[in-house]
């Protein structure tokens, strides 16, 4: 928020309702430039009408979508220096490769020269030269992606749009277009807006992480703050796998997780104060049962290539631990957390209103 | 601004489908019979309807058409293709050209060419073949319904219940049959619908007796559509309509109830039409059987359209117990083909005097045994004496009713005297004249008024006939048969050629005509019974005419299609004197001085006569 | 396994050559020989004569003029509908099916009622003091008559491609600068040129041969070739002659079948 000048959009007290249902309620958001930012969220979060309204596909029933300085709100979408790469790839199935391409820059006016130019260069840039005159649905899905996106970033756009683009393509094909995302990205160097509901995605690509739910932003900042710092139990549960555990702030840097007192490094929740923490199962360390601040026994032994995953019963509630050292089932353990790996967060009042939201 | 122009749109195209329903459903609930005259509001067609017992065998013969051929498409639409799925794309490139063909050529094609076969085969025409028919265009209906389905199925689930044990009969029937009986399904409804609202492939598939509504009614157009087929048609449009509606109302939550809602409309949309479909088929077979013959005794009626009063026809199997199959024409010229063609058996027919003549000289025709129609002695002498005309030893006729042909005209309409067929090339009543749609009353109309006769054989008379009439077509406004009548009625023409029988119904329903014939002379025609030589039962049809001969029944008769009749006996029993002695009932002799009766001139000169009438309606 | 379901379409099969290709045959049969059976083109030939081409010629041109009007009329029609919210397509079917359940006899002869001097139209025209319409029994009652009865025939496929059109392929044209004119044109219209051919013959054939309509509409006084063909069955018995016109009639259902497959082909998986 500092340094403003170098915003390129601002969403301001953005709604959207369909029939009964509250998709985004007052979204207030800045994209700065050149970022690769990335919303976030199961799928109903408003996560893809955000991309809409940017894009011009939709019209927020209230609020400003400023986009370089002027309000492009009711903007149609033709006149929006930007592009999306849709869901479903959306190629024009009665064209070949070339024509689809070069549909926005004859549009435009563009010499064939140029067009023929920049076509052969977005080709190379998405690794399929001499695609030219095939048949749109002659292709593969990853072939169909990039040809999605050569189609958009012919056209210069300053920002590019991309819908849930991986979600069609199997794992390994979705690793690769990964990497090529951000290839792309630094060649290009204009600002790529992503929607995923894939947290794996989001973490590898991303500069910044919008997690939405329910119409709201649940937090926003960099894949490391939204991994090691989830301001509440949504964000937790919702990036990697985490042990959520109510517990009770005793005092600052004391907490009473399932009656068992911990350390840790939060301060200001004030004394007695009932909280969430999260415990990343990989922070859990298993440790003799008189070294550890809690007791309990192993439940669940899985091999998972790096590491074991284990689940331990203790003092009630069943922990979620990765660790590259084996304990076999049965054994008693101890389990130990260094301060730092506590994550204390308040009880939000957000759950009621998530509740309530549910209950419309 | 853009939301409205689309409103407005749509509402002027829903208008432009709707328009001639709403036209009809009102004309059902219209008192007057004739169709251009608001008689005030009633609901008595409803109540006759399902007495009329014509229309309700055309009904459920109509429903059981459709019903069994679309059922008998459907199995052997279903089956077909699912063999079809799995053949090489050679074979299958070839069934799928086979089965457009009904669908993309034309219905009139596909009649006739199925009339052609049918005739070959010495098919009988009758319910049978249009069933044949039916099921023949419906199949592929079916098949364009169920193929896309079953290139939807996956493969894998048939496979995999074969996987866990199933027999590949169980296996289809349980996985595959389930995942394609949507499409079956509306393969069904859809050709059931297709069944229903044909009329052209029934046209030149039907035989006598059997009739579909859309047969019916097209026999019916001519002479006017009873309103009580107004009253079956909204029936069932506000029946289907409900129904529809229904399967709109279930409740459209979305997400949350989506399952539920699909099995809603599932039943709401498919097993509801479907047991409805059965149950009024099913309930039309029932009547069917009911109301169908008791005795193997029948007679096979062919006759003009509204030319009988149904009550005799009830009354004669009330009396005889002999079954009578009715079936009506429009015009001699289309009469005669089916005689001569012998596809048909008719037992006893009405036609026209030289039509009657033509079949006598063709040997169309048997004698009529005078022993079994002692009723003869009640026809008055002077018609049998006419008779002689066209039928030389009165042993193959019986006369039936008789008539002139004349000018029916509007009085309101007309200020100039009308009392020569002159006023029919008069260009004051340009678009105002109606024509009768046949060859022999149009071109005697163009030969009297040049003073030649009617059955004229000299070409230079009959090519200045012709000229004459195409120079006539300009000003005419339709050419017509027995519409004349309500056209004349609803004011729409002023000057109509019309026969004299329905001059005296039109000038009760509109006081403003007037009917005469012209002092050219004109037509004076007798229509009689004949049998034909390949009539089936052949004492029945003497019985039939010897009732019609009865003074009771021929009085009913002349009240009910108001032509004359020469039964003597009957013309004694008129109360209204009024009537008995109209002169356009029951013209003198004086009146017909200058009318001559038809003759047939021979195949030559017949064909030379339509040859002319096609080049006048094709000018 | 495969060849017991084979065996399944062997019905069929009989069926259609027993009621599909035989009797096509006839016709071919009835058409080229004469009343004795002996070979001859003269039926053929007897389309040559004046007033069968100008029979032949006035079904053509009207045949034409309302597959012309039913699509213009129909496609923004589709076009609306195919807009319309989502699970509305038994709804919109059932508009247009609906009217079906009416015989077709019956609606056409409505239009009498509609169209004629003192009918229902021209009585509201004449209290909103407007001009009367006079098109009863002229070519235009028959081109309205055609249109209305086929419209539905042009509408059904036209809202069945265009609601198929993925609306993010709009999205995407527009997204690429389009205009809603130029996204039209390039993408929708294109898009949908198998609907539109496939109404364009759905509209045509019956429109070419219906013998009804003209009749009703026409008074009698317009004859198309379906008239024509109709009387040499039902009236003048010459079933050569009649089978003769129909051979003729046929080649341009010929042609505007092989128009259909070729642009379906093309529609499917070809150029633009």
């Amino acid at each position: 928020m500092l340094n403003t000048q170098n915003i390129l959009i601002d969403f301001k007290n953005i709604s959207k309702t369909y029939g009964n249902n509250l998709v985004l309620d007052e979204l207030n958001l800045s994209i700065k430039e050149n970022e690769f930012l990335t919303l976030l969220g199961p799928s109903g979060c408003g996560k893809t009408t955000t991309l809409r309204i940017l894009g011009g596909f939709e019209k927020p029933d209230q609020g400003q979508v400023i986009f370089d300085g002027k309000d492009i709100t009711s903007l149609p979408p033709n006149k929006r220096n930007l592009n999306t790469v849709f869901q479903k790839y959306a190629l024009f199935t009665h064209m070949t490769i070339a024509e689809n391409i070069a549909f926005g820059l004859k549009i435009s006016g563009k010499s064939k020269t140029y067009i023929d130019d920049k076509i052969k260069y977005a080709l190379k840039l998405v690794n399929l030269d001499g695609f030219e005159d095939r048949q749109a649905d002659s292709l593969s899905g990853g072939q169909q992606q990039r040809i999605a996106i050569a189609r958009a970033i012919v056209n210069e756009p300053k920002v590019l749009l991309l819908d849930e683009p991986l979600g069609a393509l199997d794992l390994k094909l979705r690793q690769d277009m990964s990497y090529e995302l951000i290839r792309l990205k630094n060649e290009l160097g204009i600002t790529f807006i992503y929607v995923t509901h894939d947290q794996e995605e989001a973490l590898t690509m991303s500069d910044t992480i919008v997690v939405m739910n329910q119409g709201y932003i649940q937090q926003m900042g960099t894949p490391e703050d939204i991994y090691n710092e989830p301001q509440n139990a949504f964000v937790a549960d919702f990036i990697g796998e985490s042990n959520i555990l109510p517990a009770i702030m005793i005092e600052d840097k004391l907490v009473e997780i399932l009656g068992a007192r911990f350390a840790c490094v939060d301060i200001g929740f004030g004394k007695n104060k009932p909280v969430d923490v999260v415990i990343r199962p990989e922070d859990i360390d298993l440790v003799k049962p008189e070294e550890g601040t809690i007791q309990g026994r192993v439940t669940h032994l899985i091999f998972k290539g790096v590491h074991y995953e284990m689940e331990v019963m203790a003092n009630g509630y069943e922990w979620l631990v990765h660790s590259t050292d084996m304990v076999e089932v049965g054994q008693e353990v101890g389990i130990h957390v260094d301060p730092y790996d506590i994550q204390i967060m308040n009880k939000p009042e957000s759950e009621d209103e998530e509740a309530v939201g549910i209950n419309e | 601004m853009r939301n409205t122009f689309r409103k407005i749109y749509l509402a002027l195209i829903l208008i432009l489908l709707y328009a001639p329903i709403a036209t009809l459903i009102v004309l059902s609930f219209n008192s007057s019979k004739t169709r251009s005259k608001w008689g005030g509001f009633t609901g008595k067609w409803y109540i006759s309807l399902f007495q009329d017992t014509s229309i309700m065998n055309a009904l459920y013969t109509t429903l059981i058409i459709a019903f069994v051929s679309a059922l008998v498409a459907t199995i052997i639409g279903t089956a077909a293709s699912i063999g079809i799925n799995t053949m090489q794309a050679r074979s299958r490139t070839f069934f799928m050209t086979v089965t457009n063909i009904p669908m993309l050529n034309a219905d009139i094609v596909t009649g006739i060419s199925l009339m052609l076969l049918f005739i070959a085969c010495r098919f009988t025409l009758g319910f049978s073949t249009i069933l044949l028919a039916h099921i023949t265009f419906n199949i592929p209906y079916v098949i364009l319904s169920v193929m896309p389905k079953l290139k939807q199925t996956n493969k894998s689930t048939y496979e995999a219940a074969l996987d866990l044990g199933a027999s590949p009969v169980y296996a289809f029937m349980k996985v595959v049959f389930p995942d394609i009986l949507p499409g079956v399904l509306s393969g069904f409804l859809l050709a059931f619908t297709m069944s229903l609202d044909d009329f052209i492939i029934t046209h030149f598939t039907k035989g006598p007796g059997v009739d579909t509504l859309s047969t019916k009614i097209y026999s019916e157009v001519r002479k006017g559509i009873k309103p009580e087929m107004y009253a079956l048609s909204t029936l069932l449009f506000v029946s289907v309509l409900l129904l529809m509606l229904l399967i709109n109302m279930s409740p459209k939550d979305t997400k949350t109830a989506k399952h539920k809602v699909f099995n809603k409309a599932m039943i709401f949309g498919r097993v509801i039409p479907v047991s409805m479909i059965l149950i009024i088929v099913s309930g039309g077979i029932f009547y069917h059987v009911e109301s169908g013959q008791s005795g193997s005794e029948q007679v096979v009626v062919y006759n003009w359209g509204e030319y009988i009063d149904p009550d005799v026809i009830d009354i004669f199997e009330e009396e005889t117990g002999i079954h009578v199959v009715y079936e009506e024409f429009e015009t001699n010229e289309i009469m005669y083909p089916k005689i001569q063609s012998g596809a048909i058996a008719y037992d006893v027919v009405c036609p026209s005097d030289y039509m009657i003549q033509r079949m006598i000289e063709n040997n169309l025709l048997a004698k009529i045994d005078f022993d079994n129609v002692p009723n003869i002695a009640n026809i008055d002498p002077d018609y049998l004496e006419q008779s002689t005309s066209f039928d030389p030893t009165n042993e193959y006729s019986v006369p039936y009713c008789f008539g002139t042909v004349g000018i029916l005209y509007n009085k309101t309409m007309v200020s100039d005297p009308v009392d020569s067929w002159d006023i029919l090339w008069n260009e004051k009543y340009n678009d105002n004249i109606l024509m009768q749609d046949s060859v022999r009353d149009a071109f005697a109309v163009a030969l009297k008024r040049n003073g030649a006769s009617l059955n004229s054989t000299d070409v230079s008379e009959l090519q200045k006939a012709m000229n004459d009439l195409i120079k006539e077509k300009p000003l005419v406004q339709a050419y017509v048969i027995d519409q004349v009548r309500d056209k004349m009625i609803g004011n729409e023409a002023a000057l109509g050629v019309i026969y004299s029988g329905e001059a005296i119904y039109t000038q009760q329903e509109n006081p403003d005509l007037e009917y005469v014939i012209p002092k050219e002379g004109s037509n004076v025609w007798i229509d009689s019974w004949v049998i034909p030589k390949n009539a089936e039962n052949k004492e029945n049809a003497e019985a039939f005419i010897n009732f019609l001969c009865r003074g009771d029944i021929a009085l009913k008769n002349f009240e009910y299609i108001t032509y004359s009749t020469p039964n003597k006996a009957a013309r004694e029993l008129i109360e209204d004197e009024s009537i008995r002695n109209s002169s356009i009932a029951f013209p003198t002799a004086e009146d017909l001085k200058d009318c001559e009766t038809y003759r047939f001139l021979g195949d030559d000169v017949d064909s030379y006569y339509n040859e002319l009438w096609n080049k006048v309606k094709a000018s | 396994m495969n060849k017991n379901r084979k065996l399944l379409s062997g019905p069929y099969l009989v069926w259609s050559i027993a009621f599909i290709i035989i009797p096509l045959a006839m016709i071919f049969y009835y058409g080229f020989t004469d009343e004795t059976g002996a070979f001859t083109f003269a039926n053929i030939a007897q389309m040559g004569t004046m007033e069968n081409l100008k029979a032949l010629g006035l079904a053509l041109l009207l045949s034409l003029v309302s597959t012309i009007v039913c699509l213009i009329l129909a496609y923004p029609l589709a076009m609306i509908l195919s807009n319309l919210n989502v699970n509305q397509t038994s709804f919109v079917v059932l508009i247009f099916i609906l009217p079906m359940w009416m015989n077709f006899l019956l609606r056409t002869l409505a239009w009498q009622n509609l169209l004629e001097k003192n009918g229902v139209i021209n009585g509201i025209l004449n209290f909103l003091h407007l001009p009367e319409l006079q098109i009863i029994n002229t070519p235009y009652a028959i081109v309205l008559g055609m249109v209305y009865n086929f419209l539905p025939f042009m509408v059904l496929p036209l809202y069945n491609v265009l609601i198929k059109i993925d609306k993010d392929i709009i999205n995407a044209a527009r997204d690429l600068g389009a205009t809603e004119k130029q996204t039209f044109l390039k993408v929708i219209f294109p898009l949908s040129l198998p609907g539109v051919i496939s109404g364009i013959t759905m509209v045509f054939v019956p429109a070419l041969t219906t013998f009804v309509i003209s009749d009703l509409l026409g008074g009698s006084k317009i004859l198309l070739i379906g008239n024509v063909i109709e009387q040499k069955f039902k009236q003048g018995s010459n079933w050569n002659v009649g089978s003769g016109l129909s051979l003729v009639m046929m080649i341009f259902i010929l042609l505007s079948m092989a128009v259909t497959t070729k642009y379906d082909k093309d529609g499917n998986g070809g150029a633009f």
